[in-house]
């Protein structure tokens, strides 16, 4: 309330005419920062720093040499299908990761853009650092990602970073040369393909943890990556500055060795990991509609696992074999994989079955039996909602009417 | 029960037959029908458009909605008055319409206070779109926008209808989604401008100046139209919400049915204590002849809980048919789903009794009531003239029952019918001034765009905060700007609708294992109303709180019945922080200034539905609610033939008294300001009247009473005196112990000593505030 001395009414200012671009001071701080080791970049819209870093073929990340890069690239190469893996080496390559002021919203600034790229002899490291607010135009000029066109990937960027970078570029515009649509490889939405199950968390560190083999030492947490640029723009004091950048180089370097990884297990025979693994991958060939390759590593699966491991192959392999009119192979792998699936699948298999032992198999005992079974099961589950419930049963509830009937007539 | 189809015309004469009827019925209003005006069609109106009129049998335009479409192609932003049923949604459809057709990438923006309004004006306007043939895209943009269209909406969306929360924190902090939006946006529409006052106005005030500032970045500067309620100061409204000068279009050219007001005062149960009948259980009595006649009604109460209290007393008429819906509850705290249920079975006719707190007030769409009944006053004319417009909307008759409960108010109105229907409306206001909204806006603001040095905020010259806001590390100061730099998200810690700014939940826990969210309540009121061992009343069924989680904002409750309601008692210390303004009233002093106070809920009783008996009480533990806000206060030297008990008793009677006829000077509800009285102020030591607004920082309603002391006064001494009881009943200065002489010694108190005493000189003093009125005008900007 003591603030109320502070308010004055204005007499409305002059409309102040767009002037064209006013080149801002560097910040304070530029000599101190650049005495601890980073670069100041002086272009036409201002200042900003730069940390460069240089990585060999054979520098190892976890349990990868970054050069196994090219092996996967080579992979992808001779794969003729599309995948939203797939990148060759006629693109020009960037992985991308920022870290910001904030989650959301025009008031949140990107404050590190960190980019790694390949060159003739290993990895380039190139940290762009927001000097200040008043310096954003400069910053997002070094990007680059205003020239050609690049293939960008990212952890989570499509829904985060590259919306982000548009806010910023969007408030920008008047400037800049416009912002250039990249293709983009989202490896975050790959993870979930592949570990759906394995891991319970896919954080990126959780997956260096389990997956790549990488321990991160004294990392700072990212969460308090904000916290600290705000204190340095504030103060001018760099020191845990270089704990972000290292958090953001951890972050980018993990995002090669996962693109090894995760072209290695698409590619690889069911055998490398977990049966859950393989069998997320042949579900993700299934639904991109590959599916003889889909097929085939489903079968793999259950060649090499024990019947209760590789329960869902069984069970995602059935509704293949239905399509393929392979009625009583269908009905086999449904059986197969009904005592070890899960109460969901447990449900839709039954179904399934249900369908097949009605309408093709004709034996309508079996189909009473495994509609019966569902109706049981989905009474007491606690997995649906009231509504979907209700609904499920009445379906059910009428399939098993019509059986009934059928049965009536022989 | 038997139930006959009766129209209102058979039902009134039926009434004007009945004894019981005439004698409570006091007085009777008749408003005739009035004609329409109608205009010609705009030459340039597009040939669509007049196709799309026609085919809905329009031929000609009413006077207002010409005048609209005028001043909206000449780019002048204006406010229509526009009451219930007169074709306002033409006012603004026909020009965004026209402009859109001339030029595709026009785009528009409506604003009303409701999500269910946009949905409502969005199948209008979609309606009218495919009786054009025209390909335009019009959307509603909030809560339940489905993801995968909000793109679509960002991006193509011609029109855009959202409401002001959406706008503060889904919109505005999001601007750089919305280019084409804010670089073509050539309309702003406000619909039902009255609902836009108090604390909400004036926030709303700031979203708009926040929406202003953007359109400025991107280089658009819409107008705006707005359309309102009959209230008294529209363009002022509407200036000081928007920032913007206005044009104003009174008259109306719609026409109205007949309109037949009933002003029904309950029979006194107690001569002596001058008590009536509980209106609540009058308006069940009503509402059942009505119900028994098979006329739709709407009834109107004042709090959930007399909502609730209806809908269980009214349930009952339609107790042998199960899953009989036809009458219903409906007022905020329900959720959405269930708020929808009700709207379509009032348009489809399935529910004929509907149960409402003044949520229903706004342009909700539910087709044709025949009947209101209005439980007590609604706190303004405003109010009442939007209740009663809810009854015979396409110009049949109608009926409208004022049914007066006991307070100083009520019972005004029902000796003074012609206050409510020969005054003009209250006025409604804004107070963008006030610190700590203001702030919270500046906070979104500079999230939104960064500020430069000398750069105004609306008409606010702000450097001197951003400065602040910078010494608070949420700003960065570069050269000559300041940044927004935390990782917070301002419009997040900023609800618009509520003083507080965290809600309670309320839990239902009555199945274990099973609990579910069924609505929610802002913190000051879930003091009193959410406590431990209240009772809570939703949709009809009762529900004892158990627990009161504060720190989580958590109520949980479970299912019970039982015979009682719930009230509890809210005890207030109060602590002058500064004086800003003094004057002196005869010997008396009136001071403006901040106050603190500390609000401590003590203890409740429970009370006995239908008797309203006391069967018991017991204590509230929660921690008190601290609130700085301003007020004014009277004091004057104790006189020396009073003891502090006379004085105490006469001032609280008084008090009663004056917190009863505020909201006949500024429009308000009772809640909004407190009046508070102390024989010795820990200030000053003296006899005290405290008035404050009870939001924090205030909001500019004791500082218009500060200049009104003198009218308060006088007019309180006129209504207790001319009071029928005889020691003081809730109609004046509140029930009274059957032994005491308080009405005398609260007469004495006024005349004697406030009136003659300290206000001899009361012409002067008039003069002299009336001039300090004019002096302290209301500034418009210009633009």
């Amino acid at each position: 309330m003591q603030m109320k001395q502070m308010l004055k009414k204005g007499t409305k200012t002059a409309k102040t005419e767009k002037t064209p671009y006013q080149k801002p001071l560097p910040p304070f701080y530029t000599e101190k920062w650049e005495k601890a080791g980073l670069s100041q970049i002086e272009n036409d819209f201002g200042t900003v720093f730069l940390r460069e870093t240089h990585y060999a073929f054979n520098h190892q990340h976890g349990k990868y040499r970054l050069g196994q890069f090219y092996e996967a690239l080579e992979a992808w190469e001779v794969y003729e299908q599309e995948h939203p893996l797939k990148m060759t080496s006629d693109e020009k390559i960037v992985f991308y990761d920022t870290e910001t002021t904030g989650l959301k919203g025009v008031g949140t600034h990107i404050f590190l853009n960190g980019l790694l790229e390949e060159t003739s002899d290993g990895f380039v490291l190139k940290q762009y650092i927001l000097a200040d607010p008043a310096n954003e135009a400069a910053f997002l000029f070094e990007s680059k990602f205003w020239q050609a066109n690049q293939t960008i990937v990212t952890y989570n960027g499509k829904s985060f970073d590259w919306p982000q970078l548009q806010t910023r570029w969007t408030l920008n515009r008047e400037h800049l040369p416009p912002l250039r649509e990249h293709q983009q490889i989202d490896l975050f939405h790959s993870s979930k393909r592949i570990w759906k199950n394995d891991l319970s968390r896919m954080k990126l560190t959780t997956v260096e943890q389990q997956k790549l083999g990488f321990q991160r030492i004294d990392d700072l947490p990212g969460h308090l990556a904000p916290m600290v640029y705000l204190d340095a723009v504030r103060s001018g004091d760099h020191d845990m500055l270089f704990q972000v950048l290292r958090h953001n180089e951890y972050d980018l370097l993990s995002l090669i060795t996962l693109f090894i990884q995760a072209t290695e297990l698409v590619f690889s025979e069911a055998n490398q990991e977990h049966a859950i693994v393989h069998t997320n991958i042949g579900k993700w060939y299934h639904d991109l509609k590959q599916l003889d390759s889909s097929q085939s590593l489903l079968e793999n699966v259950t060649e090499n696992y024990a019947t209760n491991e590789a329960a869902e192959a069984y069970y995602l392999l059935a509704i293949q074999q239905k399509k393929q009119k392979k009625y009583a192979e269908a009905a086999e792998s449904y059986e197969k994989a009904l005592p070890y699936l899960e109460e969901r699948q447990w449900i839709e298999a039954s179904l399934g079955l249900a369908k097949l032992y009605e309408h093709q198999l004709h034996d309508l005992e079996e189909a009473e039996k495994h509609t019966l079974n569902a109706l049981f099961r989905v009474r007491q589950s606690l997995l649906f909602k009231k509504d979907v419930q209700q609904r499920k049963r009445e379906a059910i509830e009428k399939r098993f009417l019509r059986i009934r009937k059928k049965q009536g007539m022989k | 029960m038997i139930r006959e189809r009766k129209t209102v015309k058979e039902l009134i004469e039926q009434w004007q037959s009945d004894p019981k009827m005439q004698n409570r019925v006091q007085h009777v209003r008749v408003l005739p029908e009035r004609p329409a005006s109608y205009a010609t069609f705009p030459k340039q109106l597009h040939p669509s458009i007049k196709k799309a009129l026609q085919s809905r049998g329009i031929e000609q335009l009413y006077t207002h909605q010409r005048e609209a479409f005028d001043y909206a192609m000449e780019g002048k932003s204006f406010t229509a008055v526009t009451p219930t049923a007169s074709g306002k949604s033409l006012c603004y459809h026909l020009p965004v319409l026209q402009r859109i057709l001339e030029e595709s990438k026009t785009r528009a923006l409506y604003l009303f206070p409701t999500k269910a309004l946009a949905q409502d004006q969005k199948s209008e306007m979609n309606a009218m779109i495919e009786a054009m043939d025209e390909e335009i895209l019009s959307y509603t943009y909030d809560g339940d926008t489905s993801p995968s269209i909000r793109q679509k909406v960002r991006k193509a969306g011609q029109i855009v209808m959202t409401n002001p929360d959406m706008l503060h924190s889904g919109i505005l902090p999001h601007h750089t989604k919305w280019v084409s939006l804010f670089e073509n946006l050539q309309f702003i529409v406000i619909d039902e401008l009255h609902t836009y006052k108090g604390v909400f106005g004036s926030h709303v005030a700031h979203v708009l100046r926040r929406l202003k500032r953007i359109c400025d970045y991107y280089g658009s500067n819409p107008i705006f139209i707005c359309t309102s309620a009959t209230i008294q100061n529209p363009k002022e409204l509407a200036e000081n919400l928007t920032n913007t000068k206005h044009q104003l279009i009174a008259n109306n050219g719609a026409p109205a049915g007949k309109k037949t007001f009933l002003f029904y005062n309950p029979p006194i149960v107690n001569e002596t204590f001058g008590v009536r009948r509980s209106a609540i259980l009058e308006v069940k009595d009503l509402a059942r002849k009505l119900y028994e006649s098979e006329i739709q009604t709407i009834i109107f109460a004042k709090s959930r809980v007399r909502v609730e209290m209806l809908v269980t007393y009214l349930k009952s008429l339609t107790a042998q048919n199960i899953q009989d819906e036809s009458v219903r509850g409906y007022r905020g705290g329900y959720l959405p789903s269930e708020r929808r249920k009700i709207e379509k079975g009032l348009r489809d006719g399935t529910i004929q009794t509907v149960i409402s707190t003044n949520a229903l007030e706004l342009g909700v769409d539910i087709g044709q009531l025949q009947a209101c009944i209005m439980t007590g006053y609604p706190g303004n004319i405003a109010s009442a003239w939007q209740q009663a417009g809810r009854a015979g909307r396409r110009q049949d008759d109608a009926l409208i029952i004022y049914v007066a409960q006991s307070t100083a108010l009520d019972q005004y109105i029902i000796q003074h019918p012609d206050y409510l229907l020969g005054n003009k409306p209250e006025e409604a206001r804004v107070y963008p001034e006030n610190m700590l909204i203001l702030m919270d806006h500046l906070k979104c603001a500079a999230f939104e765009l960064p500020f430069k040095q000398g750069e105004n905020y609306a008409e606010f010259d702000v450097d001197d905060l951003l400065e602040y806001l910078a010494e608070e590390k949420i700003l960065l100061k570069t050269t000559d700007t300041w940044h927004w730099m935390t990782d917070r998200f301002p419009a997040h810690d900023i609800s618009l609708r509520s003083a507080s700014q965290e809600n309670v939940v309320i839990i239902d826990q009555t199945i274990k294992g099973n609990t579910t969210v069924i609505g929610e309540m802002d913190r000051y009121s879930a003091m009193t109303l959410l406590h431990e061992e209240a009772i809570y009343i939703h949709q009809g069924t009762q529900y004892q709180v158990e627990k009161l989680d504060w720190e989580e904002k958590k109520a949980y409750v479970t299912e019970v019945d039982v015979n009682y309601f719930t009230d509890a008692n809210l005890a207030v210390e109060l602590k002058v922080i500064s004086e800003d303004r003094v004057r002196q009233l005869g010997k008396a002093n009136v001071a403006f200034g901040d106050l603190m106070t500390l609000a401590n809920a003590t203890i409740f009783k429970k009370i006995r539905f239908n008797t309203h008996d006391n069967i018991g009480s017991g204590p509230i533990h929660l921690p008190p609610e601290e609130l700085h806000t301003s007020g004014t206060w009277l004091h004057f030297k104790q006189p020396d033939d009073w003891t502090d008990d006379d004085l105490n008793s006469a001032m609280l009677g008084v008090a009663y008294a004056m917190n009863s006829f505020i909201p006949l000077y500024i429009q308000s509800d009772r809640s909004d300001v407190h009046v508070v009285p102390q024989v010795k102020a820990i200030h000053n030591g003296e006899p005290t009247f405290f008035i404050y607004d009870r939001y924090p920082g205030g909001i500019g309603l004791s500082e218009r009473i500060y200049d009104l002391w003198e009218q308060l006064i006088q007019h309180v001494y006129e209504h207790v005196e001319g009071c029928s009881c005889q020691i003081g009943c809730p109609a004046c200065i509140g029930a009274q112990d059957q032994t005491g002489n308080t009405k005398d010694q609260v007469l004495h108190f006024l005349q004697s000593f406030l009136l003659e005493e300290l206000m001899d000189d009361v012409l002067r003093e008039e003069d002299f505030a009336n001039e300090a009125n004019v002096k302290k005008g209301y500034e418009n900007s210009e633009d």
